[in-house]
């Protein structure tokens, strides 16, 4: 199925992605400056770790100027393919740390106490300004104040469970289930408001 | 376990909505990552998780990462010199050798003042290539003579070289990849043999590259490492 409504900036990367596959250098430093600080921002919210996050982008752009060509409109849109590259990568990156250094089976209860980056706008504050469209903006605004908090941790920067329960000074099992619900609310609050732009 | 059975559907989407938001603990993840690898159902339901929450990614502050890093991808890709459009290789950006310029300057300068007016087309006569890190003070400067085929590199500065790693120096040829000329010491004085005598070897190379690799150097024949120095090749004849 087609993309519905592709933003200008979705068919400006889709057009340098079809560029880079056919080797187009100017296209490729193109589409690194208009995508490169975006990404960085996600991958080092996550890492807290610059080195780090330029090794993950290094990874991601030297992936894009070989397999640009097996970008598919169809499935998503280039911004959010290449931030869902990064995030994993991020991600898996912090959860295979966790599996050195832990013993335990699961997300287990000695949380280590991260340094929170100092970002001039807090995680729950991004999310509301993310919520761009509409219906985005109503399905977060909607969440209750700690599960809203619980998912805007994990997602801009990746904090496991037992993290967020050592954040928040929550029982384990309560940010578990915060952050089950609020997932829950938001595909239903989403789906219902016809987001989800193509399956 | 099969995933995209019916039954597990409810299932499966708890599972990839905390794939994507993240807090999948390490083996569940890696899991359900390695199934999604060939489970069309399964990698169809982490992607519309994806496109659910990547407007809220997409819209956290940018945050402009450090030149080097274009500096270095460039580099892996040995990506050729481009026209004026985009930024283009680094290599090629003026704004990126005026950062150089001082430090080249003075280095030749000085340079050319020991020599007392070097004369034009006189064998014998030295190339030098001042490299330089982004703070553009010089770390290494490396000297040869025309028609001879040992280059000196000299260290005059620059970050130490931690353990198990090595600095190697490269050629930046115009419109092809970076060609290696060794691994080069972190302090002192050392010696690279070029391919071919400094004027075949260096010919339609307009910068050489400094990168920092494993012990040893890199073992693909294309800098895997982060590029420390670059300097562009001066002639003085």
């Amino acid at each position: 199925m087609a993309v519905p409504a592709t933003s200008d900036k979705s068919a400006r990367l889709a057009a340098l992605l079809a560029r880079i596959a056919l080797g187009d250098q100017s296209a490729f430093g193109e589409f690194y400056e208009v995508t490169s600080p975006h990404l960085y921002g996600v991958a080092l919210r996550i890492l807290r770790d610059p080195p780090a996050a330029e090794e993950i982008l290094q990874e991601a752009y030297v992936n894009v100027w070989h397999h640009a060509g097996s970008y598919e409109v169809a499935k998503s849109q280039p911004l959010t393919w290449l931030t869902s590259i990064v995030r994993n990568r991020c991600l898996d990156q912090l959860r295979r740390r966790e599996l050195d250094t832990v013993t335990l089976t699961s997300d287990d209860d000695d949380a280590p106490a991260y340094d929170l980056p100092s970002d001039a706008m807090t995680p729950a504050e991004m999310l509301l300004a993310g919520a761009e469209a509409r219906s985005v903006r109503d399905c977060v605004d909607a969440l209750e104040g700690g599960p809203k908090q619980a998912i805007a941790l994990a997602f801009y920067q990746g904090l496991s469970h037992s993290e967020l329960a050592a954040h928040l000074q929550q029982p384990l099992g309560t940010v578990k289930s915060w952050v089950r619900r609020a997932l829950e609310r938001l595909k239903s609050c989403l789906d219902g408001a016809g987001y989800v732009r193509n399956e | 376990m099969n995933l995209s059975r019916p039954d597990r559907l409810l299932r499966l989407d708890a599972l990839a909505s905390a794939y994507v938001l993240g807090t999948l603990p390490g083996r569940a993840r890696q899991r359900l990552a390695r199934i999604a690898q060939t489970d069309t159902v399964v990698a169809a339901t982490i992607r519309a998780w994806e496109q659910r929450l990547s407007p809220l990614a997409e819209a956290a502050p940018p945050i402009t990462p450090s030149p080097r890093l274009w500096r270095v991808i460039a580099l892996r890709l040995g990506l050729e010199p481009v026209r004026h459009s985009a930024p283009g290789p680094w290599w090629t950006r003026i704004g990126f050798w005026r950062g150089f310029a001082l430090a080249s300057f003075t280095a030749a300068l000085a340079l050319a003042v020991t020599m007392l007016m070097p004369k034009p087309e006189v064998p014998g006569q030295p190339l030098v290539v001042v490299l330089a890190g982004p703070d553009a003070k010089p770390a290494l400067i490396a000297t040869l003579l025309r028609g001879d085929r040992t280059l000196t590199v000299k260290a005059v500065g620059g970050e130490p070289v931690p353990p198990g790693k090595s600095l190697e120096l490269w050629m930046l040829p115009d419109g092809a990849a970076p060609r290696s000329l060794g691994v080069i010491p972190a302090s002192g004085v050392g010696r690279v043999t070029l391919p071919a005598p400094t004027d075949v070897a260096l010919a339609g190379v307009p910068a050489l590259a400094v990168s920092l690799e494993q012990a040893g150097g890199s073992p693909t024949g294309a800098p895997q490492g982060p590029v420390l120095y670059t300097g562009k090749v001066e002639r003085f004849y």
